[in-house]
């Protein structure tokens, strides 16, 4: 075979797939507004984009997936911990990962950047990414969690609990590891108590770093405060 | 077919060339010696890499205090990690490609003063790049970190290299090879120009990232290496470059068919339409197929040329490459991109197995075939101790191996305590920091063969090569 046929080949080969992609991209483009929400994306959004590039979250976090994996992945951490949780962490990193295996730096973010950053989170977790990551797929709650909240038969409160709670804290071992295990957190509070907790931690334990969970309905909450009263 | 055996054959008994060149110069054209201080720099910086990535292990591995953290955060010493590398590989790449087209088109470089004067601009833009992470100066996107003011140094260096390549190029002699070199150096130039702005929509912003990353990776900087490994194995082994020159075409068709499609696999979970699980999952498959040929092309290459190839330490490397490519972008690529498994894989530990196995088999390893051709005869020396070289190869890529497998084996139980179990990104990263253990051992056995590999290529003493020569 002459070279020149070899050569031809190598055009060709390139100029196929070039097609493609070039063509999928034009497409990508059509749809990207829908796919996104562009609608919803406002100039605090971009302002929370910019803060998180300013302080370089990409560099331990994760976001889509992409970025470092030193560190949580944050494409729906605004469903896991909603804007006070974000601001939270973000503010106060030295006290919510006092426990922690790993730590995160105090970046010095502004109460209003912290604002911003938890817009563009929020913004983020609405994009229509074919429902990743797994571990915060609603449709796909892992069996971890479909045992820990009893089973096939998921009580209210299990399952707001699930909805709610399980990004920081855990029953049997299965959830996050921010705040404390509530395996035994019956024994300690009644249910009347743990919804004034969920309400205003501050209301009980005056020295709490748990945000208020205002997202919470009052349902939510009397059905989780019955729920976790019973995890004795 | 037969044509081409006729061609070897002829090419068997009537030259060879390695022992032919040794009354030659060693290196033909004056100007070929800019590469030697690209190489020096390259090294240099391969060290520092390397330095930061025994921290970033430790950081993983260990629970550093909320007062170190504060002071020295993991991401800023990740950002010059991942930089240190691109950093050294081009300036690897760019001494490579000033080392072989003066030979390839028989004429001395345009402008030596322009090669130096585009070396300093990008270490010293380099240099301020790092000291600038420290104080929190990047553009926040990870590996494309350099400030906006610095990108432009950076397009200017790139431009002053094309052009004086291209200069070479256009009154020189043209051969396919350098017609590929160039080509993947223009590519590799352009690309860099979609990751400069600002996106407003993140989903963008990770859309344009990859036409940077990916097509670098796995476009251009394939280009680029194949036009150096073809230089390379013709040299070496005194095959007839027409056999070579074809099976360069047919190898890059196939890497750039599969791998610009293949773009895809990093588009399923960005918010960007369904069709690209599809066609990112077939094209990306394919990926793998270029590699393979590659490794049957290197080894058959030895095999019809039937003779002992002399420089065995380049020959080594060489296969190396091929094989290193095989493995950690083959293998560990094909791997994870797939939809079904990259749902679960994307974003995890996974993920930087693959990238370190990836660019050490595929880019490390092709960088030294060029470093050990050329800097014995850069030093004028062809007395290579060959048993030192060669410990150094395989302490090196023993050592990647182990810590790329540690890695993925932090990477499984990742996946499976975290997005199967759902028992959170801390308790998973509890049960990984045993594995971080041993990638820190593989990572002072790795620095320990590149110190090995480096005294031995840069600093040996003639005297002390010559009493322990064996070629």
């Amino acid at each position: 075979m002459a070279n020149k046929n070899a050569f031809y080949i190598f055009l060709a080969g390139t100029l196929v797939s070039l097609v493609i992609f070039l063509a999928l991209t034009w497409d990508t483009h059509q749809q990207v507004d829908a796919l996104t929400n562009a609608d919803k994306l406002t100039e605090q959004v971009v302002t929370g984009k910019h803060v998180w590039e300013d302080k370089n979250c990409n560099e331990c976090h994760t976001i889509l997936g992409f970025g470092v994996y030193y560190a949580p992945d944050l494409t729906k951490v605004h469903k896991r911990i909603g804007t006070e949780g974000i601001k939270q962490v973000v503010l106060q990193p030295e006290v919510v990962f006092k426990d922690s295996i790993r730590k995160m730096p105090n970046l010095g973010v502004t109460e209003q950047e912290a604002t911003d950053l938890a817009a563009f989170l929020e913004w983020v977790s609405n994009i229509d990414n074919h429902d990743w990551p797994p571990q915060d797929s609603a449709d796909r709650m892992s069996a971890a969690e479909r045992r820990a909240t009893g089973g096939a038969g998921l009580s209210r409160g299990a399952a707001a609990f699930q909805q709610n709670c399980m990004g920081c804290h855990s029953i049997g071992g299965s959830g996050g590891s921010i705040g404390p295990a509530l395996d035994t957190v019956g024994t300690k509070y009644d249910a009347a108590t743990i919804e004034a907790i969920i309400a205003d931690p501050k209301s009980v334990t005056p020295g709490a770093t748990m945000p208020p969970q205002s997202n919470v309905s009052d349902e939510d909450r009397q059905a989780i405060g019955e729920f976790l009263a019973k995890q004795q | 077919m037969a044509e081409e055996a006729a061609v070897i054959r002829t090419n068997m008994t009537d030259a060879a060339p390695v022992t032919a060149r040794a009354e030659e110069k060693l290196v033909p054209y004056a100007s070929q010696r800019v590469a030697y201080w690209y190489f020096v720099i390259a090294l240099a910086l391969f060290v520092l890499q390397l330095v930061v990535g025994l921290w970033l292990a430790i950081s993983y591995a260990f629970t550093i205090p909320q007062s170190v953290v504060d002071v020295l955060p993991f991401g800023m010493t990740r950002a010059m990690h991942t930089n240190l590398l691109v950093l050294w590989m081009l300036l690897g790449f760019m001494g490579g490609t000033y080392y072989l087209v003066p030979e390839e088109a028989e004429r001395e470089i345009y402008s030596v003063k322009l090669a130096y004067i585009q070396l300093v601009a990008l270490v010293v833009t380099g240099v301020i790049a790092l000291v600038g992470f420290a104080f929190g100066w990047t553009q926040g996107r990870p590996i494309l970190e350099i400030p906006t003011p610095l990108d432009f140094v950076v397009v200017i260096g790139a431009l002053i290299f094309l052009f004086n390549v291209a200069m070479t190029v256009i009154k020189g002699k043209r051969t396919a090879i350098l017609g590929m070199l160039l080509g993947g150096l223009v590519f590799l130039a352009l690309l860099y120009i979609f990751g400069m702005p600002f996106y407003r929509n993140l989903t963008i912003d990770w859309f344009y990232w990859w036409w940077v990353v990916h097509l670098w990776v796995e476009g251009a900087w394939e280009l680029v290496t194949a036009a150096i490994l073809a230089f390379v194995l013709i040299k070496i082994t005194g095959v007839d470059r027409k056999v070579v020159e074809k099976y360069l075409y047919i190898e890059t068709a196939l890497f750039l068919f599969t791998g610009l499609a293949g773009t895809g696999h990093h588009y399923y979970w960005i918010g960007a339409p369904r069709v690209w699980l599809w066609v990112g999952g077939i094209f990306s498959a394919m990926e793998v197929l270029p590699i393979i040929a590659m490794v049957i092309d290197t080894f058959m290459t030895q095999r019809r040329h039937g003779i002992v190839i002399k420089e065995k330490v380049v020959w080594t490397f060489a296969l190396g490459t091929a094989v290193g490519h095989l493995i950690g972008a083959g293998v560990f690529g094909f791997a994870h991109t797939l939809p079904q498994v990259n749902y679960f894989t994307h974003g995890s530990q996974v993920t930087a197995a693959h990238g370190h196995l990836a660019f050490f088999g595929a880019y490390a390893l092709l960088n030294f075939t060029m470093f050990w051709y050329a800097m014995p005869r850069l030093r004028g020396n062809m007395n290579v101790n060959k048993n030192m070289a060669l410990s150094g190869f395989w302490i090196m890529s023993l050592a990647v191996l182990g810590l790329g497998s540690a890695m993925a084996v932090a990477g499984i139980i990742q996946v499976y305590v975290e997005r199967v179990l759902g028992d959170g990104f801390m308790v998973a990263q509890g049960h990984m920091q045993l594995w971080f253990k041993i990638v820190i051992v593989f990572g002072v056995l790795l620095i320990v063969g590149l110190l090995v590999t480096i005294w031995n290529m840069v600093f040996a003493k003639r005297a002390v090569l010559e009493s322990e020569a064996i070629v």
